[in-house]
């Protein structure tokens, strides 16, 4: 393959990772349902490596592997994407089954995984309210001052 | 929070272009300064894997796959935590139908034999510790979902995983009074392509293919248990 | 003494835990902080091997030279730093419930990953020892067991896990313009291949991953339901002692990698600037003693931050001057929350109910905003010095913001000081602290007091480890021994 064949591989990879990246993000950020920010984050993980892994791409390279002994005849792929990669996957998959098990005992103890019904609920918990977005303490009881605003 | 929401798509979509003019001005192919050739030329001799990135995950980039394990440990301890112990009169899910419950005894020796073959030809072919650890995890999973009153015994699991982990580190520390050097490889590099060759390297991948099926085990085992609702 | 103990045990120590648990729990128990006095003294002996003359060595791992390998440059900058971790864990560990395995296991690993931390030279290692670091405080933010610490906890990882994945692209940026992971080995390369837009892209990126444990705004929102639902002492090791380490990463490719770079100091120094503003004006705000503790966390974080973003030694010695102040003091004022958390009204005539605890709440708070001769007024007087002695417009508006933040901080710290002292009490009064609390800050409070009266001999090591770590050159030079002969530059002897 010549060098503009090869471009093209460069550049349809680049641009899905970019596009895994950003829809990973958009995802985390919009999303209410705690499962869909967690797919979110793993779509951002997978990005993140897609691109990593394209970083070693050689033009018409071959898997650095040693068959019977002998180096290959063609150039070889850089080995390094390669072992990051491999990391990057293993310590991701590791924060995913963390995050689901914190959701699985967060669904325990509220009964939803709606995001802004969680905040409602844990402020009314601890004797708060949120205002702009920081829970601020009351000196009074909850419940009266949220329904004194919710008729006002 | 619809200002918030504004705001947040304005940011990623200026990150987006940022990105995007970056990766514009990306070399493409080979870099002049880069390690990955001179890596591609020493590995053979210095290290004499037939697969060159198991050379950079267990020679070169040895403390990398520490810290890997590291992590997995960290999750799984953490979930443990967060999770606890599964009370014992909570009542076990139902059995599966007879279909999956033979298929999962008769692949569970396939997998064992897949996951062992992968753990002990990493440093020849594709795979390694932590593929093979992922489908010996698998292995010992499925019988569980096909039958989940057949529990995994979680103190074997454990004792497995910490002293495959503990095997990984003194194995470090040998080299280090060996050799001077903390995880240097060991038993010089042997034939290329041989299946006893590139000196410790297969038994550091053992120890963390066994780790990382243990824990993996461990980990889906305690979620399944964990019942979803009190 | 290999700096290589220093990660391996710990590391070992935790992964045979839970075994040596089984057998016997007075023996697992003691494991722990056995571990961390061996790591306290093995760091003390290589403090005293970094002669002058001699200078910091590298270690490179497995045997092969950098930049192939990972390699760990051991200087009096890191060193001091794993110390902090170190006595900061084992202070914090005094009191502990014995039995709880899993916690323990968690510190022992977050004191190991710190220690890797501190030391490596290589970008994906730092990645790898940051990720220890976080996934071990996600578990042990969760700790506690109530659904709102779940609750918060979760929205701590997913806020860390997004700043981790854009770390990782901002090194895979890195090593597609670079080819090389070496931090000595950007070193050189930087000047001509990193100044330009993907450098500070690079930048930004990793800036944001490392920000979140760090507390820079804006990605500083986890910290107040944190703080709020964590055990205390666990609180107090993230916002006290983890936060630093996050800082001298971005401290250390400052130096490095982005010497010249003015765009990317002035970046950090803005966003010092934001938490510095946003911390304080929130902490005025608080009702509540946990929520004015962690949001003046944030803003002393600020400060360091703003203090990082001086270039050359001025900047590090007052980072690191007000790095181990925040460190001793917020543990320290952490230890009060689980009898004085609450409404700030219950704290009225706490002097009644017990003056010692009343005067080392003072004490304390009084050397958080800076008053003579307590060693907070050094710390940020080193800041204005340094900041000062710049004249560049940026650096005199981020004095002026100091300024304004100290005389807030002295604002609401006057006002829970004159409750503490009121005649009158409420119904529910707060009750003394118990002896496991009281003796990590009294233990917190001598070291501060000590540091008050050496501040002469401190502030002339502290001179030296800035001097030493300020120069990139200094950084290059010594690790070249252990660097590979195709890559020494032309330039080098």
């Amino acid at each position: 393959m010549t060098i503009e064949e090869t471009a093209w591989i460069y550049i349809l990879s680049y641009s899905g990772a970019l596009g895994l990246i950003l829809l990973g993000i958009i995802g985390m950020v919009i999303s209410r349902h705690l499962i869909r920010i967690i797919l979110g984050l793993m779509l951002l993980e997978a990005g993140v490596n897609l691109f990593l892994i394209t970083i070693g791409y050689r033009a018409n390279g071959v898997a650095p592997i040693l068959v019977d002994g002998q180096v290959p005849a063609a150039i070889m792929v850089d080995p390094i994407p390669q072992a990051l990669v491999l990391t990057a996957i293993v310590i991701g998959v590791a924060v995913q089954a963390l995050a689901l098990a914190l959701v699985v005992k967060t669904y325990k103890a509220y009964g939803t995984l709606d995001t802004q019904e969680l905040a409602e609920k844990i402020a009314q918990e601890s004797g708060t309210r949120i205002v702009d977005g920081i829970p601020v303490s009351l000196p009074v009881p909850a419940t009266r001052q949220l329904v004194e605003e919710k008729s006002a | 929070m619809n200002l918030r929401e504004i705001t947040s798509l304005i940011f990623i979509f200026g990150l987006g272009f940022l990105l995007y003019a970056v990766l514009k001005t990306l070399p493409y192919g080979e870099i002049v300064t880069g390690i990955g050739p001179v890596i591609l030329d020493r590995a053979p001799e210095e290290v004499g894997t037939a697969n060159i990135v198991a050379s950079v995950l267990l020679a070169y980039r040895g403390l990398d796959t520490l810290g890997e394990l590291t992590v997995l440990f960290v999750a799984a301890t953490a979930i443990g935590l967060v999770l606890g112990q599964r009370r014992p009169d909570t009542p076990y899910d139902p059995e599966a139908g007879f279909i999956l419950r033979s298929a999962a005894d008769l692949l569970f020796p396939f997998l064992i034999v897949v996951g062992a073959y992968i753990i002990l030809h990493g440093h020849l072919t594709p795979g390694g510790g932590f593929q093979g650890g992922a489908i010996l995890a698998a292995a010992f999973f499925i019988p569980l979902l096909a039958s989940p009153a057949s529990s995994l015994n979680h103190h074997v699991s454990s004792l497995i995983e910490g002293l495959a982990g503990a095997a990984f580190i003194i194995i470090g520390l040998i080299a280090l009074f060996g050799k001077e050097y903390f995880l240097a490889p060991l038993f010089g590099t042997g034939e290329v392509g041989e299946l006893f060759s590139a000196g410790s390297l297969p038994l550091l991948y053992l120890a963390v293919g066994l780790k990382v099926g243990a824990e993996l085990a461990g980990l889906l085992a305690r979620l399944s248990e964990t019942e979803a609702s009190d | 003494m290999n700096a290589i103990w220093l990660v391996a045990l710990p590391l070992l120590g935790a992964f045979l835990l839970p075994i040596i648990y089984r057998r016997s729990t007075m023996l697992g128990y003691w494991t722990g902080p056995f571990i961390l006095l061996v790591n306290l003294a093995i760091a003390f002996e290589i403090w005293r091997s970094i002669t002058p003359e001699q200078g910091p060595h590298s270690i490179a791992m497995g045997g092969f030279k950098a930049p192939l390998g990972i390699v760990f440059y051991v200087d009096k900058l890191a060193l001091l730093f794993i110390i902090m971790v170190v006595l900061g864990t084992l202070i914090l560990w005094l009191g502990n419930k014995i039995g709880k395995i899993r916690e323990e296991t968690l510190l022992l690993l977050i004191v190991g990953g710190s220690c890797g931390l501190a030391l490596s030279g290589d970008l994906f290692n730092i990645y790898v020892f940051y990720e220890i670091v976080a996934v071990a405080s996600y578990g042990l933010a969760a700790s506690r067991g109530t659904g709102a610490g779940y609750a918060a906890s979760l929205r701590f990882l997913i806020l860390s896990a997004l700043g981790s994945s854009l770390l990782l692209l901002g090194i895979a940026l890195i090593y597609a313009v670079t080819g090389t992971l070496n931090l000595s080995h950007l070193a050189e390369l930087a000047p001509e291949h990193l100044n330009n837009t993907v450098g500070l892209v690079a930048f930004a990126l990793m800036l944001i991953g490392l920000g979140v444990k760090a507390e820079l705004f804006p990605i500083n929102t986890w910290v107040p339901e944190v703080y709020a639902t964590a055990p205390p002492r666990v609180s107090a090791l993230l916002g006290g002692i983890i936060s630093k380490l996050a800082l001298l990463v971005i401290l250390r490719f400052l130096v490095l990698i982005y010497a010249d770079n003015t765009e990317a100091h002035l970046l950090l120094l803005n966003l010092g600037i934001l938490g510095v503003i946003s911390g304080e004006l929130a902490a005025l705000r608080a009702t509540d003693l946990r929520q004015v503790l962690a949001y003046s966390s944030i803003a002393q974080l600020g400060l360091v931050a703003i203090a990082f973003a001086i270039p050359g030694p001025a900047g590090i010695m007052a980072g690191t001057a007000l790095a181990l102040h925040h460190a001793i003091v917020k543990p320290a004022l952490f230890m009060f929350i689980e009898a004085w958390g609450g409404q700030l009204s219950r704290l009225a005539g706490a002097a009644k109910v017990s003056m010692l605890n009343s005067i080392l709440f003072l004490v304390l708070t009084l050397s958080l905003v800076g008053i003579p001769p307590l060693p907070g007024f050094w710390a940020k007087l080193l800041l204005l010095k340094g900041a000062l002695a710049l004249e560049n417009s940026w650096y005199i508006f981020a004095i002026a913001i100091v300024l304004i933040a100290t005389v807030i901080e002295t604002a609401y710290f006057i006002r829970i000081a004159r409750l503490m002292f009121q005649h009158d009490k409420p119904e529910k009064p707060v009750s003394a602290l118990e002896s496991r609390e009281l003796a990590p800050a009294l233990a917190l409070l001598g070291l501060l007091l000590f540091s008050a009266l050496a501040v002469g001999p401190i502030g002339k090591s502290l001179t030296a480890v800035a001097s030493e770590a300020a120069d990139k050159n200094v950084y290059i030079e010594h690790t070249s021994p252990v660097f590979h002969e195709s890559f020494k530059s032309s330039t080098k002897p």
